[in-house]
């Protein structure tokens, strides 16, 4: 049996950290910067992703326009797609009359035309594009069916030289309804033409036809570029392309 | 008599003959053979109505679900999978009403060579219709329309246009003659309309799938029952749905064909707004004339709808 040995207990040594406890301040900062940082964020991001931000001189279809002027515009999308094949196939231009026979809205004059303020569309054909008009029967009895008033009137005047042709509606009766251009450019590259399409509104159901149908032009004098919201849009928006 | 140096000169020569014709005869069996008859998928009943129209017998059309599957909650299934990895192309709606198609292109290894066309890419959205707690919602229906359905096919016959060039005019020719018989459908209850008083004309639908063909009537959705595509609305957003129908004068209110109409019956019980069902265009069938024919009764309804409110 061994024998029981007391010793006296050993003196204790508190050993101060050479940091003197920065530690415990430091782990305490980065704790309350992190929940600063995290409320921070949870209160200032973006809880759904807008379509995009239109420019001071653009409107957008989605949430821009009203619901009339989005009808129109709805309407004078294909027609412009339909008015631009047309245009490539035979070198003529959709005239309001053929309109009315092709049954094509906005410019057919129904139940969807009554509803949207009936508006009075003009056709104005661009005058520096003889070569085209020359280039086909088509197109020679587009321009012959074409509204009288709009080819020989003087708003058809100023187009010439600016090679657009443009649908251009006035005089909606429907209260805070715009005036429209549908602009059909007719751009050469080289031997090459192509037709693109925009549409652009006015504040002013009765607003005058533009004396330049050009872009800085027309903001000038107050229209604004319809920009649509279209299914291309959307897709970039739900994959998180656009802002 | 044949001296081997005459002979290797003979060869020499059928040689560079050979040579000088190989090239011609590749280009000229390049030149024959016919261009690759395509199969192009489909996601929707109405899409396989536009592309078989525009297509005609220059290409198959190919379904990717069966024709009774509800799009709204569909699973993907093998044999899905299987049909995607035989396509050309794939037709989608692109902007919320398929998006399991993405699931099958990527579980069929597609998603880097198969071209997707996106019907919906120049179409102009509009928001879904009535109060969507303050903020505007994309509508995706856009096929249960004329216009923006037009404006859809005149996009699918441009990218068909575009993969299949030897047959692209007609492809362009034939959606030109499509949309003329779309919006001689749409004349025809124009014509019916046009004496009709739309003023006063107040509705909700059950599903926010009708505000594209509403549109095209001068007409506007007043409420929308379901608080989002497919969602049953909560005890509180019904009530609320219900005084709104009550505070607006509505009078009519749409359900859904191919839906039940458990929820349509008590809100007309609890409003006294008449109830009538329209076509989301989803058929048991594959058709070309399905979409034509689906939208005649949509519209027929809607005619309806609106002379009972004159009464």
């Amino acid at each position: 049996m061994k024998p029981l040995i007391l010793t006296a207990p050993a003196p204790i040594t508190v050993v101060q950290p050479r940091s003197g406890r920065w530690e415990t301040v430091a782990l305490l900062a980065a704790g309350v910067a992190l929940v600063l940082g995290m409320t921070g964020y949870l209160l200032l991001r973006p809880l759904k992703v807008a379509p995009p931000v239109a420019l001071s001189w653009q409107v957008r279809s989605f949430d821009g326009l009203s619901p009339v002027d989005q009808a129109i515009h709805s309407a004078l999308l294909p027609a412009g797609q339909e008015i631009i094949w047309n245009n490539d196939d035979t070198g003529g231009w959709i005239s309001l009359e053929r309109a009315q026979a092709m049954l094509l809205p906005p410019f057919y004059r129904d139940t969807f035309w009554k509803a949207n303020g009936e508006v009075s569309w003009q056709l104005i054909l661009p005058g520096t594009h003889l070569s085209h008009q020359q280039s086909g029967n088509a197109h020679l009895q587009a321009n012959a069916s074409a509204e009288p008033e709009a080819s020989s009137s003087a708003v058809a005047q100023a187009t010439q030289g600016q090679g657009a042709t443009v649908y251009y509606g006035t005089g909606g009766k429907v209260p805070g309804q715009s005036a429209y251009l549908l602009v059909i450019g007719h751009a050469h590259a080289g031997v090459m033409w192509a037709n693109q399409a925009t549409i652009w509104i006015h504040r002013d159901a009765n607003a005058p036809y533009p004396a330049i149908v050009k872009a800085e032009s027309l903001v000038g004098e107050g229209w604004r570029q319809v920009i649509p919201y279209d299914g291309s849009r959307e897709i970039e928006r739900v994959k998180g392309a656009l802002p | 008599m044949n001296s081997p140096a005459a002979l290797r000169t003979w060869v020499r020569r059928a040689l560079a003959l050979a040579l000088l014709l190989l090239p011609m005869l590749a280009l000229a069996s390049t030149a024959t053979e016919p261009s690759k008859r395509l199969k192009i998928g489909i996601t929707l009943h109405p899409y396989y109505s536009f592309v078989a129209n525009i297509v005609g017998d220059k290409a198959d059309v190919v379904p990717l679900i069966p024709a009774e599957a509800n799009p709204h909650n569909y699973q993907p299934q093998p044999d899905d999978i299987a049909r995607a990895m035989t396509l050309d192309a794939l037709v989608v709606n692109g902007i919320g009403h398929d998006e399991w198609a993405q699931e099958i292109v990527k579980a069929a290894g597609r998603l880097d060579d198969l071209p997707i066309i996106q019907a919906n890419a120049s179409v102009a959205l509009i928001p879904i219709g009535g109060d969507q707690g303050g903020g505007k919602v994309v509508n995706p229906h856009t096929f249960v329309s004329t216009t923006a359905a037009i404006q859809q096919v005149f996009e699918i016959a441009r990218r068909l246009g575009e993969l299949d060039p030897a047959n692209a005019r007609t492809y362009r020719q034939n959606a030109l003659a499509y949309a003329g018989r779309i919006r001689a459908l749409r004349a025809r209850y124009m014509t019916r309309f046009a004496g009709l008083d739309l003023s006063n004309f107040r509705c909700a639908t059950t599903h926010g799938g009708y505000d594209y063909m509403l549109q095209e009537f001068g007409l506007f959705v007043t409420a929308v029952i379901e608080p989002r595509h497919g969602v049953a609305p909560t005890a509180r957003q019904l009530a609320t749905t219900l005084d709104t129908i009550k505070k607006a004068h509505v009078q009519v209110l749409f359900a859904e064909k191919s839906f039940s109409l458990d929820l349509a019956k008590p809100i007309e019980a609890a409003t006294g707004v008449k109830v009538f069902a329209l076509s989301h265009i989803n058929g048991t069938q594959f058709s070309a004339d399905e979409f034509e024919t689906a939208m005649r009764d949509n519209i027929e309804t809607l005619a309806e709808a609106v002379e009972y409110t004159q009464r």
